[in-house]
């Protein structure tokens, strides 16, 4: 991807550039043909994800969901202060790490999966051993205030954090150190994230900026402000880290074309007033059928005996010939998941289900499997459908409540 | 990916400038680059090898198991393993997997620079003080040791005329250093007496012979490409030598003549040169200077000193270049301390402010006919939404373009990586100086963190026959390679 774009203007777009009737030409973009040939099966207008786990046992609302980058585990963090490990197949409870003295914002896996980081309004972050669910015994420290966003890098050795301080720290994650120190925002840090090389930076702030950083000097590189300076709750990079995908409070979400500085699409349908939600991208082919991802959770369920080291990735891709469509998920405060397709604008699905606001959504590195994590304080997993259920009832059925292990032997029941 | 936002004049500038940093732990001797340039290995006079995160400047790994002054180091293709020689006489092959030691080989003589195999982890040159270079296979627990001739090859003419004199001298001949070209195909060996001798690996016999110097031969680099060779001898004058293209299967050896290209040296101080590198492409020649504090840096095109890297005040050793990146290191004789040079590059204020555009000069502005026509919000909006009707591919990642195909290798998914390890620091109990809290600092007891010296070494058998020999005589003359 290095020295690509080098084509494209360098400067950034004059004053009013972004105003539609002033607009230059539009650049030529299509050098990939970016719609599948005619012979391949039409693009599917609805998706059908259901809801097919339910985990409680967080007693405060749940702040955000990840899929581990290996696919086996589901991390939840929550304004309880504590964290909480699902195996992302049975939904069955691993560990809850507690160790934070205040509610926890934001999580990041390891790109081995092995470790997991949080941040939490007690102005730290720290590290947990997933396999044992032992905290790091050295905190971060240096934040002066709630910590808002953290983002590992790909190759592991650095980690971002945003702030409520107004600052973007870059910590040397084997030494616990800060490293630098960013100048980032004139208000809080909402969202921080790697792009997929691990070379640049964003952040955003409720300022209404997105600055986008070399992780090696430190710099800015780029700005990136849409007209109405919306507050930008959280962004993150797509994943071929071409564009940046930025929830704003004025109910939309904008990809933006960094290289350019432009917005190229916006999604709305989704209610976001007020609350930092989150999403990620996921990808939907015409092709996929029930009968083979349930093979593959058969795949999964064998690999599970089996330790930590020897875990392949659950999921082959299904067949080669299969087009991929990329769709971006969120959550809503209107309780719903929303699906959009990433081109045509078009929502391909809301999932109803959460009682509340649903704060963070994340979609499984190899299946098409979501989590959610909502202000009801429960992390729903969905799985895709081939065809919309067919009675209510039946849809009901199949859902499976998982508690963790407190909640079962009774010893702290929810209040 | 950041390429495509960086300023492209700070992109065209190709050589270092400014000292940008410093890395520490204990006292460096040697130091190289990992092959992907994320890593950085340096070997300590106290035997431990760390390995360095070039991204977070911190220390990533440390492997104990030398007990004295390391003298070189060499990377696997893959970067996955790490062979370093020692003045213990040891060489041993690190995984960084695990840190583990997979193979340890006892030599009888203290080794000058040992250097893997490009291809084949198992297989490395070792360069002996006073004894003949070998060519180690460690395939199996016990090596195999070829021994390498370092006798100029002669013409059969020059044998019937040989006097007696000079086949003594040619038998007296010990190659000082010995490096793999990129192929593997080939060992280009340095001699005491200034020779260069290229070697076939498989046959273990000398192609060519050249006499380059009339003094010792103390290091010679190939570019990545192979290409290109520079040659470091203590007559106070580095040569830097083409070569032609020795996986050419056809090659000659018979008609092939090696021709010094540039004579890079300093008449008036008469510097004598510690150590030379290339840059990545070869277009740049470092030498650190002998009792002097600055790194000179030549260009190949005119041959011509170009700059000279100032900053630490104190010698420089071991110099070298990243082998992407315009980035230098070398390491600070007293101090064992890594110096860093890169490029500086000043923040550009128009990226912190998107409606500001740096110019040349000053540009009359051309307001657009409708530029500031009144239109209700919503139309703008609906507008503006309308426009954005072009696809937009969020998922294929296009390849690199402009990197070498070995690079992209060593980029790709599933290429091994050196797991993260958490505890590093804190297991850091041989650095002299420990942190106890904000900018507290305390010297740390000399005899902690040392178990690992009783430690049984791993080695063949007949390696622990002279290991009663060697195991209490310190190596001698080994860190004079410089002076004569």
């Amino acid at each position: 991807m290095q020295g690509d774009d080098m084509d494209m203007p360098d400067t950034p777009p004059s004053r009013n550039g972004a105003s539609p009737t002033s607009s230059p030409e539009p650049i030529q973009r299509r050098r990939i043909p970016p719609s599948p040939p005619r012979n391949l099966p039409e693009r599917p207008k609805e998706l059908h994800y259901r809801q097919k786990l339910i985990l409680r046992g967080h007693r405060g609302g749940v702040s955000c969901v990840k899929f581990s980058p290996n696919g086996r585990w589901i991390a939840s963090c929550s304004a309880d202060a504590t964290i909480k490990i699902w195996d992302a197949l049975t939904g069955n409870h691993e560990h809850t790490l507690e160790g934070h003295l205040a509610g926890i914002n934001t999580i990041s896996w390891s790109p081995d999966s092995r470790i997991l980081a949080s941040g939490s309004d007690d102005k730290t972050i720290r590290l947990w051993h997933v396999s044992t669910g032992k905290p790091h015994p050295t905190p971060f420290l240096g934040h002066h205030n709630t910590i808002f966003s953290l983002a590992i890098s790909p190759h592991g050795n650095i980690l971002v954090s945003g702030s409520y301080d107004e600052a973007v720290f870059l910590w040397d994650i084997r030494s616990a150190h800060p490293m630098r120190s960013l100048p980032a925002h004139s208000d809080p840090v909402g969202g921080v994230d790697f792009i997929r090389d691990g070379t640049l930076i964003v952040s955003c702030s409720s300022d209404g900026l997105i600055r986008i950083w070399d992780t090696a000097t430190g710099q800015c590189l780029r700005t990136i402000v849409h007209e109405d300076n919306p507050a930008v709750t959280s962004v993150r990079f797509s994943p071929n880290g071409k564009f940046i995908c930025a929830w704003t409070l004025d109910g939309a979400i904008r990809l933006w074309e960094y290289g350019v500085g432009r917005c190229v699409k916006t999604y709305q349908g989704h209610v976001n007033k007020k609350y930092s939600l989150s999403g990620a991208f996921g990808t939907y082919s015409a092709m996929s059928s029930p009968p083979e991802v349930r093979r593959e959770e058969d795949d999964a369920m064998d690999t599970e005996v089996e330790g930590l080291e020897n875990v392949t990735p659950i999921a082959r891709q299904s067949s080669p010939s299969t087009h991929k469509y990329a769709f971006i998920a969120s959550g809503s405060e209107d309780g719903a998941i929303v699906l959009w397709d990433v081109s045509s604008k078009e929502i391909l699905q809301r999932a109803e289900g959460h009682d509340g606001v649903v704060l963070a959504v994340d979609t499984h590195p190899t299946e098409p499997w979501i989590v959610s994590g909502g202000i009801d304080r429960t992390v729903r997993v969905w799985r895709l459908e081939s065809s919309p259920p067919g009675g209510s009832e039946k849809g009901k059925e199949d859902i499976v409540e998982k508690h963790d292990v407190d909640m079962v032997d009774g010893i702290k029941m929810e209040e | 990916m950041n390429l495509s936002l960086v300023d492209p004049f700070i992109l065209a500038q190709d050589c270092p400038d400014t000292l940008t940093g410093r890395l520490r732990s204990g006292h460096a001797t040697s130091i190289r680059f990992s092959h992907r340039g994320d890593l950085l290995a340096s070997g300590r006079l106290d035997g431990t090898v760390v390995i360095f995160d070039i991204e977070t400047n911190g220390i990533a790994r440390k492997l104990r198991g030398h007990t004295r002054q390391v003298q070189s180091l060499s990377w696997s293709a893959d970067d996955r393993y790490l062979l370093s020689a020692s003045q213990d006489w040891k060489c041993v092959l690190w995984d960084l997997q695990d840190g583990s030691r997979i193979r340890t080989v006892r030599f009888e003589a203290p080794p000058f620079i040992a250097e893997l195999h490009p291809k084949n982890h198992l297989l490395f040159v070792v360069a002996l003080f006073e004894e003949q270079p070998m060519l180690v296979d460690i395939t199996d627990e016990n090596p195999i040791k070829h021994t390498l001739p370092s006798a100029p090859r002669r013409t059969q003419a020059e044998k019937d005329n040989a006097t007696e004199k000079q086949a003594a001298q040619d038998a007296k001949q010990t190659s000082t250093v010995t490096a793999f070209t990129p192929s593997g195909d080939h060992i280009v060996a340095g001699t005491n007496k200034g020779w260069l001798n290229i070697i076939e690996t498989a046959s273990r016999q000398t192609m060519y012979s050249v006499r380059l110097t009339p003094n010792i031969v103390i290091l010679i680099r190939l570019t990545a490409a192979g290409r290109d060779m520079v040659v470091n001898s203590s007559d106070r004058i580095i040569r830097t030598v083409p070569l032609p293209d020795l996986t050419d299967p056809n090659i000659d050896f018979e008609n092939m003549r090696l021709e010094v290209e540039h004579k890079f040296q300093d008449l008036v101080n008469r510097l004598s040169w510690n150590h030379v590198s290339f840059s990545s492409t070869g277009e740049y020649v470092t030498a650190s200077t002998w009792m002097n504090h600055d790194i000179y840096v030549w260009e190949r095109g005119h041959g011509s000193l170009v700059k000279i890297l100032e900053g630490p005040k104190e010698e420089l050793g071991a110099v070298e270049w990243h082998p992407h990146r315009p980035f230098v290191c070398a390491v600070g004789v007293d101090s064992g301390r890594v110096y860093l040079w890169s490029i500086q590059t000043p923040q550009r204020w128009s990226a912190l402010a998107p409606d500001f555009v740096e110019v040349e000069e000053n540009v009359e502005y051309v307001e657009k006919e409708d530029e500031f026509d009144i239109q209700p919000i919503e139309e703008i909006h609906k507008r503006r939404l309308e426009d954005e009707d072009e696809d937009v591919d969020v998922l294929t990642i296009e390849p690199i373009k402009g990197v070498a195909p070995a690079q992209a290798a060593l980029e790709a998914e599933g290429a091994f990586r050196m797991p993260v390890l958490l505890d590093i620091e804190n297991s850091d109990s041989e650095d002299e100086v420990v942190a106890i809290g904000t900018g507290q600092f305390r010297r740390k007891s000399p005899a902690t963190g040392r178990e690992w010296m009783n430690e049984e070494v791993v080695g063949s058998g007949d390696d622990r026959k002279t290991a009663t020999t060697n195991g209490t005589g310190r190596p001698n003359g080994t860190k004079r390679r410089r002076g004569e």
